[in-house]
């Protein structure tokens, strides 16, 4: 049963998008750790952390078009479940650097001395293990994901009501997380890490390999989506996007439905927090910011929402702008996004990927209707339109 | 009829929003089996009834019993699915980013947990079912296309083969004539009654002539109660339903 | 709240700024030495005395002086008996040096028996006239000595400085003096607090002499039927002062005294408990009119139109600068209009926020109604560029918008201090909403949007230009943003950010209240402000927005249309 619903994944477009992933995680940690220096296929290590950087962004997209692109729940609160993820690892990460904080103390994180806290809270236990924080990582937002789920899609709170709820959820624990005696570093967050899994986490190798990690985390999720997107389970998805209350009549219980794929989707984002984290080296309450959240939906939009490369692409070309933007014309990158933000809802509605794999079934299309007319037996056998909105049926392209 | 004999059964059934009563103490009882007609001028509660039945709107008071045991009222729409209800709607609704046969297959009876869809693949069975219908329906060469480019009468049948694919025992059909030609207007009349030999249907037209050619009971509600019943001959023949309709 | 800001309260402003003033004076003359604050405060008295009764601050330093120089010369006793003469005079300019004198601070120069005011200055000492309180040089350590007193001279001074200010011709001198007594709780003062009262004239003063003098007695061997009256009159002031002085004396007294003190105490902390609910009532309403004012062109935008706007903060944000810009204009050109600028910046505020909404309304809305995720999107993105055009014109740090003078100060009501800034800006955001009501039910515009609203199709073939209704409801929505702007300049630092601080809790009072229903929206902001407010004593101030955050979402839960919803089939439609 698992390896047919994994096999379901799998199609030329898939193929595409996993083959350029695996050359990607095997070049550039090559690139940066086999080639040397002066060569120009070097790969400099900043540029590492970069792009590892961009790929957790990817997948946090991944994890808001899953819900927003195929179940239509637009999440302006995903942020959250990121950051959660993150200080889960950070907190890992705080308590691997042990004696050699600025404090000295083996047990205490050094905002903890500072603040005179006695001893560890009891949420602090056992994240010195990491086979504990890794659980939590995915835990902590899936457990918040499924009771804030619960109570929202059982009461049916949907569409905007829905966006704004989460809006509140995340401002919430941002004022929260922003408290010193939560526990959590206040305003100045988890920071100064030292090492992760015994590796010194400014090491180029752990650098590579935390791109790589990245690298196979965004794949492992991305057939993830794709198998559940592509199950009947997907379908019905579609459906409550499209057709909320006319699924209901169909017998769907289409709260179980939102909850089972928003707290998956928590999960994920969840997982990219953490491993943003070990490479930004950093985590603060500022990653709460609602505006965080609304910029994710803006990379999904970008890419093409309901397509799950699209939401991977979108992720990555929008932050890739801004890290040039920022870098080369600061004052004009908020010009940028903002225009980005009414250009693609006013033209380019169904994203990058969406318009193009849309033009190319037209194209095809106008070819074997062509083909029809001049005679050929078999009518077309693919579908006149690809559902712009799901990934389904469209085809792959060379975008990637 | 009593209740433990029929199929569908409402008892002083009210619904009122903001003070305007929409259902007052409506009583109705379905036999299994039967085929039913509703009429009614604009605004006599026909939808209401149909959103009570199918746990859409909740009661203020009265009683709504399925097969004779089963407190509609305490259900919600989901559920009452399960138990054998299906409804098409007034605007028909199917899942437009869908294809023809993607929408029969998700009507189609089946396991409705998450889990059990998300692992499904579809038998033999299935497929057999799903052409059965397409070729009831007369989509059979449209099973690849979008819903959303189906013609608007098209969308009405395919919404009826959704209906037939949950294979619910009662089915609820409102305006399914609304927006077709004459020829599709009588065809789905044909289709109606070849899904009443085996089903239990509640029709809801304003078409008077579709329902003439239906040929069978009718209930005419009035502001939201039952306001005569019979055959439509006779109750074309009540003086108050002539009032009701032409106004006098 | 700072230390000034809470002074400033307790203190008319003219008296406050007085204060500021001589308080800066005394520091610099108390650089030298230590100086308690009961002198500071007494010397302030005086000097404000000098100030506002200048007829008696013209009495001539020397024909005080050989008095004064007297105070040198022989033992306790003759001292005392200059004491007296001193006060003789009436002439307050004599009391820094009383007040000197029992500090210890009172020396005279050996070489000519002339008396100055000196503190330690390096080896030698520092020299102050006690007149003029002009510097007059330096001395040497032995070229000075000191004038002695004893515990029983101090005590004469005391109530003589008392018996000074107590008389002084200004009453609010004379109101300050009891209030200082009224915190030493000196005994010695009820003979001079006596006297003060036998002459007193103004009813507010003696009040406030009265309750010095119950202090007093409560602090000194009288006998109990004295200080049950004292307890009386304290217990009828009801302040958490009283309450303190009360708990503070009450483990020296005795018998009945001690059970009236006791009962005196809970009455005053029921008194305490109904004036902090009512204090927390108005914090909450003014926060409440904040919010309303945030929240109600959105109500409009969203809950009438249905179009998700998040650059509705950043209409916020405009209003406030457009009121800068008045201001700046005002200051460079006419500053004798600067009482009027929030006048001026209204209608200004309000057609250039107006104007941007309808241009954002007809450049990008109008293509997305139907889809509210996009408008969300779209919008979002408008408030990106507006922030940075914000940001790029006038500089992303806070602008200064300042107070006219009707904006600024307080005035107490009981135990409850009212700023005037809150309560404009309470009755402002009312009469917005009434202004707002009225246009909407009782004009044609009104009534077009109205009919746009509930039936697009029906309006339009009725004749209603609907796309026209769109905009220009789009633009009051904006406009309203704009003119709660200029009110929330007065309140708020104004910031390319300023409106980013108000959009999500504007969304929670419009969703809370109930979307297209502007009386929810009212209830919906004064709810939610009277809640916080009462939240924070208890939470402190995030903790009770959290938890205010948490309740909405499971209100939604519960009530998924807010507070007062709409019902029927036509919220399905």
């Amino acid at each position: 049963m698992m390896t047919s619903f994994l096999f379901r994944a799998m199609d030329a477009r898939a193929g595409i998008f996993l083959a350029i992933m695996a050359a990607a995680i095997v070049l550039v940690p090559a690139g940066n750790l086999l080639v040397p220096e002066g060569s120009p296929f070097h790969v400099p290590t900043y540029a590492v952390t970069l792009m590892g950087k961009y790929l957790t962004y990817a997948l946090l997209a991944l994890a808001v078009d899953l819900v927003w692109g195929f179940c239509g729940i637009l999440s302006l609160g995903h942020a959250a479940f990121f950051a959660l993820g993150g200080y889960a690892m950070g907190m890992y990460l705080m308590r691997q650097i042990g004696t050699r904080g600025v404090y000295g103390d083996p047990i205490l994180p050094d905002f903890m001395v500072f603040l005179n806290w006695p001893e560890l809270p009891w949420y602090w236990y056992g994240f010195d293990m990491f086979w504990f924080a890794a659980l939590m990582v995915v835990l902590v937002p899936g457990v918040l994901a499924f009771v804030f789920g619960w109570f929202a899609f059982r009461s049916r709170v949907t569409g905007v009501y829905l966006s704004i709820i989460t809006q509140a959820l995340t401002y919430a624990l941002l004022l929260a997380f922003f408290r010193n005696d939560m526990g959590f570093g206040g305003n100045n967050g988890l920071t100064d890490f030292k090492d992760i899994l015994g590796f010194d986490i400014q090491a180029d190798s752990t650098r590579a390999g935390l791109f790589a990690a990245s690298g196979i985390a965004l794949v492992f999720c991305y057939v993830i989506c794709r198998a559940v997107t592509r199950s009947k389970l997907g379908k019905v998805l579609v459906a409550v996007r499209d057709a909320e209350s006319r699924t209901r009549f169909l017998g769907y219980r289409v709260e179980h439905y939102k909850l089972f794929v928003w707290t998956l989707s928590a999960m994920m984002a969840g997982v990219a927090g953490a491993l943003y984290v070990p490479q930004v080296g950093i985590i603060n309450p500022g990653e709460f910011a609602p505006a965080n959240s609304i910029e994710v939906v803006i990379w999904v939009a970008v890419g093409g929402r309901g397509t799950l490369v699209g939401a991977v692409l979108g992720a990555v070309l929008v932050n890739f702008a801004k890290t040039w933007f920022t870098a080369a014309l600061p004052d004009i990158w908020l010009f940028a996004l903002g225009g980005l933000f009414v250009v693609v809802t006013l033209f380019l509605p169904k994203g990058i990927v969406g318009t193009f794999s849309q033009g190319w079934t037209a194209l095809r299309q106008r070819k074997a209707s062509a083909d029809y007319e001049a005679g050929s037996d078999e009518p077309p056998s693919s579908p006149p339109h690809a559902p712009s909105a799901t990934a389904r049926d469209a085809e792959p392209q060379p975008a990637e | 009829m009593t209740r433990a004999t029929s199929l569908l059964y409402l008892d002083g059934v009210s619904v009122s929003f903001d003070g305007f009563k929409a259902l007052n103490e409506l009583s109705l009882t379905i036999a299994p089996g039967e085929m039913r007609a509703i009429i009614g001028p604009n605004g006599a509660g026909k939808t209401t009834m149909m959103d009570v039945i199918t746990g859409k709107t909740r009661p203020d008071s009265g009683d709504v019993f399925f097969n004779g045991a089963v407190d509609l009222t305490g259900e919600d729409e989901a559920s009452i699915a399960e138990l054998g209800i299906g409804r098409k709607f007034q605007k028909p609704t199917v899942f437009e980013s869908h294809t023809v046969w993607d929408n029969l297959e998700l009507a189609l009876k089946a396991p409705r947990g998450p889990f059990a869809t998300l692992f499904h693949t579809i038998t033999g069975a299935e497929k057999t079912r799903i052409e059965d219908l397409l070729d009831l329906i007369r989509l059979n060469d449209k099973r690849d296309e979008l819903a959303a480019n189906l013609s608007h009468g098209q969308k009405q049948w395919l919404e009826i083969g959704m209906l037939l694919a949950q294979d619910p025992k009662l089915l609820l059909v409102d305006e399914p004539a609304a927006g077709m030609t004459d020829a599709e207007t009588a065809e789905t009349a044909e289709l109606l009654k070849d899904i009443a030999n085996d089903h239990s249907v509640v029709v809801v037209e304003h078409d008077m002539v579709f329902v003439r050619s239906l040929g069978v009971k009718v209930t005419v509600l009035h502001e939201g109660s039952v306001l005569a019943e019979g055959s439509l001959d006779h109750v074309s023949a009540d003086e108050r339903v002539v009032e009701v309709y032409l106004g006098r | 709240m700072g230390g000034t800001k809470k002074f400033k309260r307790l203190i008319p402003r003219d008296a406050a700024e007085r204060l500021l003033g001589m308080r800066r004076l005394t520091f610099i003359r108390n650089a030298g030495g230590p100086m308690s604050f009961s002198r500071s405060l007494l010397l302030f008295l005086f000097l404000a005395m000098g100030l506002t009764a200048p007829a008696l601050a013209q009495s001539d330093p020397e024909a005080l002086r050989p008095l004064i120089n007297e105070l040198a010369k022989g033992k306790y006793d003759d001292t005392q008996k200059q004491i007296g003469a001193l006060v003789a005079t009436g002439d307050p300019a004599v009391a820094p040096a009383l007040e000197a004198l029992g500090d210890g601070d009172l020396y005279f120069r050996k070489s000519d028996g002339m008396v100055f005011i000196a503190s330690k200055a390096g080896k030698g000492y520092a020299l102050t006239d006690p007149l003029t309180l002009e510097s007059a040089g330096e001395a040497g350590r032995r070229d000075v000595k000191k004038i002695k007193v004893n515990n029983k001279l101090r005590r004469v001074l005391r109530s003589a400085l008392g018996s000074l200010t107590l008389m002084a011709p200004d009453p609010a001198v004379r109101k300050q003096a009891a209030e200082a007594v009224f915190k030493s709780r000196d005994p010695d003062s009820i003979e001079a607090l006596d006297a003060a009262l036998a002459a007193e004239t103004d009813d507010s003063v003696r009040t406030v002499m009265e309750q010095a003098r119950a202090a007093a007695v409560l602090n000194s061997d009288l006998g109990d039927e004295d200080k049950l009256a004292a307890v009386e009159v304290l217990a009828s002031m009801g302040t958490r002062q009283a309450m303190s002085l009360l708990l503070s004396v009450q483990s020296s007294l005795e018998g009945p005294v001690r059970d009236a003190t006791a009962a005196a105490v809970t009455k005053i902390e029921k008194s305490i408990a109904a004036w902090d609910a009512a204090q927390n009532i108005w914090y909450g309403l003014s926060l409440g009119s904040v919010l309303l004012l945030a929240a109600i062109g959105l109500a409009i935008t969203f809950g009438v139109m249905g179009v998700i706007n998040m650059a509705h903060g950043e209409m916020v944000m405009i209003g406030a600068y457009v009121t800068f810009v008045v201001q700046e204009m005002i200051r460079t050109s006419m500053p004798g209009l600067f009482d009027y600028s929030l006048f001026i910046a209204l209608p200004l505020a309000f057609l250039v926020s107006g104007a941007i909404g309808v241009a954002i309304e007809r450049g990008v809305i109008r293509w997305l109604y139907g889809r509210p995720l996009e408008t969300l999107l779209a919008t979002w993105g408008i408030s990106l560029i507006l922030q940075q055009a914000v940001r790029s014109l006038f500089g992303p740090t806070n602008r200064e918008v300042g107070n006219p003078d009707w904006m600024s100060g307080a005035f107490e009501v009981g135990q409850m201090t009212i700023t005037y800034n809150r309560m404009w800006i309470i009755v402002f955001a009312m009469l917005v909403f009434a202004g707002l009501m009225l246009v909407l039910k009782k004009t044609p515009f009104g009534l077009y949007t109205r009919a746009v609203t509930q039936n697009r199709r029906m309006a339009a073939s009725m004749g209603i230009r609907t796309p026209w209704v769109d905009a220009l409801t789009f633009g009051l929505g904006s406009g309203i943003a704009g003119i709660a702007g200029v009110a929330l300049s007065q309140i708020d630092n104004v910031s390319p950010n300023l409106g980013q601080g108000y959009i999500i809790d504007s969304f929670m009072v419009v969703v809370f209240g109930g979307v297209g229903n502007l009386w929810g929206t009212l209830v919906g902001a004064m709810t939610l402000g009277v809640v916080n407010k009462f939240l924070e004593p208890y939470a402190g101030a995030v903790l009770g927005k959290i938890l205010v955050l948490v309740f909405i979402i499971l209100f939604i839960q519960k009530r998924p249309r807010g507070l007062f919803a709409l019902k029927g089939r036509a919220v399905e439609a």
